[in-house]
């Protein structure tokens, strides 16, 4: 029963860690603790699977366990001085053409929404998922329309950061 | 269209991490130990219940009762003394609850809610000790001034008064600040999103 559980855990999860990579990198700077914390996600997914109804998708439940891992549960290691190198690799876009604009955007991007706190990274973070208010508004725990006023704000201060 | 909506793009686009972890690996982490913010709180809440209450092996029992004897103290320390341990076995088994309800699979603000709770339990257990001790210092200055009362002059019961004093305050002071240290470190950024996401809440 238990070994069941567990490889369909694997698998489900190993299908998606791209979600939980995306939230390491932005909440953390560091590969050490993007590492860390990535740990971390995985414990708190695998404790709480059983729990996991699959009324909803896996990734729709895993945004949840993970946001609230980066958001509440995580401590920053205060050891780790070293900011991460931002692998340009890990920014190459599959495009058929030469434009670099787009990997450009995507440096620019995830280097401003760091710079958000943790709550309005969360935010952005659903709004370029393409997720919608109501699940927004579920993932924090927030009424829709708080969660519109905040988003709004968190976006202008995201444009100000990219086009100050 | 809004300035976002390219980047946006650039990040549908973007490529899948570089890194990835195979089957085994998540395996393992997955069974590795949590050294997360929850548990913390729950092991330095359980040492702070340990370490308040271990402090009575360090005191000579039999020396401290013969005193209150003398001092007439023995019902108000024997009746004190079986309150506070119904209060510690309360706070306890809160302590325990608020622990367990905690879960990831909550809301945002509902997870942050729940430990803050839990924190708060032992925080109102320590406050609770602060009390006691003060009140003991308390009753026992004024039972010794009492006793004493013939023996000393005027100027050595405001000397003795403003003493202990100065002594329950300068102690209850350090373990405060100790206190707000240990979990002022753990709990910062946690009460700053908690704020964060509360604040919305007042506006409407």
């Amino acid at each position: 029963m238990q070994k069941d559980l567990e490889i369909k855990f694997l698998s489900d999860f190993e299908k998606n860690q791209n979600i939980a990579h995306k939230i390491c990198r932005l909440y953390t700077t560091s590969r050490d603790a993007h590492n860390d914390l990535f740990q971390e996600i995985t414990i708190q997914l695998w404790k709480n699977y059983p729990k996991f109804r699959g009324d909803s998708k896996f990734s729709t439940w895993m945004y949840r366990v993970a946001l609230n891992t980066a958001i509440s549960l995580y401590r920053k290691s205060t050891k780790r001085v070293k900011t991460q190198d931002i692998s340009d690799v890990a920014f190459k876009i599959k495009s058929n053409d030469y434009d670099d604009t787009e990997e450009r955007q995507l440096k620019a991007l995830y280097e401003a929404i760091r710079k958000l706190n943790d709550i309005d990274k969360a935010l952005i973070f659903l709004y370029l998922e393409d997720k919608p208010y109501k699940e927004i508004s579920e993932t924090l725990g927030i009424t829709s329309v708080n969660a519109r006023v905040k988003m709004n704000r968190a976006k202008e201060k995201l444009k100000n950061i990219l086009n100050p | 269209m809004d300035v976002l909506d390219n980047y946006k793009k650039a990040w549908e686009n973007q490529p899948e991490e570089v890194s990835k972890f195979s089957s085994i690996e998540i395996y393992k982490m997955a069974h590795s130990k949590s050294s997360s913010i929850v548990k913390w709180i729950f092991i330095i809440g359980i040492l702070e219940f340990v370490v308040l209450n271990s402090l009575y092996f360090f005191i000579d029992m039999d020396e401290a009762i013969k005193e209150y004897e003398k001092l007439g103290l023995e019902n108000f320390i024997f009746y004190s003394q079986i309150a506070a341990y119904v209060i510690l076995f309360y706070f306890l088994w809160m302590f325990y609850q608020n622990y367990k309800k905690i879960s990831t699979i909550d809301s945002t603000k509902t997870l942050m809610k729940k430990i803050i709770k839990t924190r708060k339990t032992v925080r109102n257990y320590v406050l609770f000790n602060l009390g006691y001790m003060a009140l003991v210092m308390l009753v026992f200055t004024i039972a010794t001034i009492n006793v004493n009362f013939d023996e000393y002059n005027a100027k050595q019961i405001l000397l003795i008064t403003v003493a202990t004093l100065i002594a329950t305050l300068l102690i209850l002071g350090i373990l405060w600040l100790f206190y707000q240290l240990l979990y002022g470190i753990l709990l910062r950024k946690l009460k700053r999103n908690y704020k964060e996401l509360a604040k919305l809440d007042n506006l409407n």
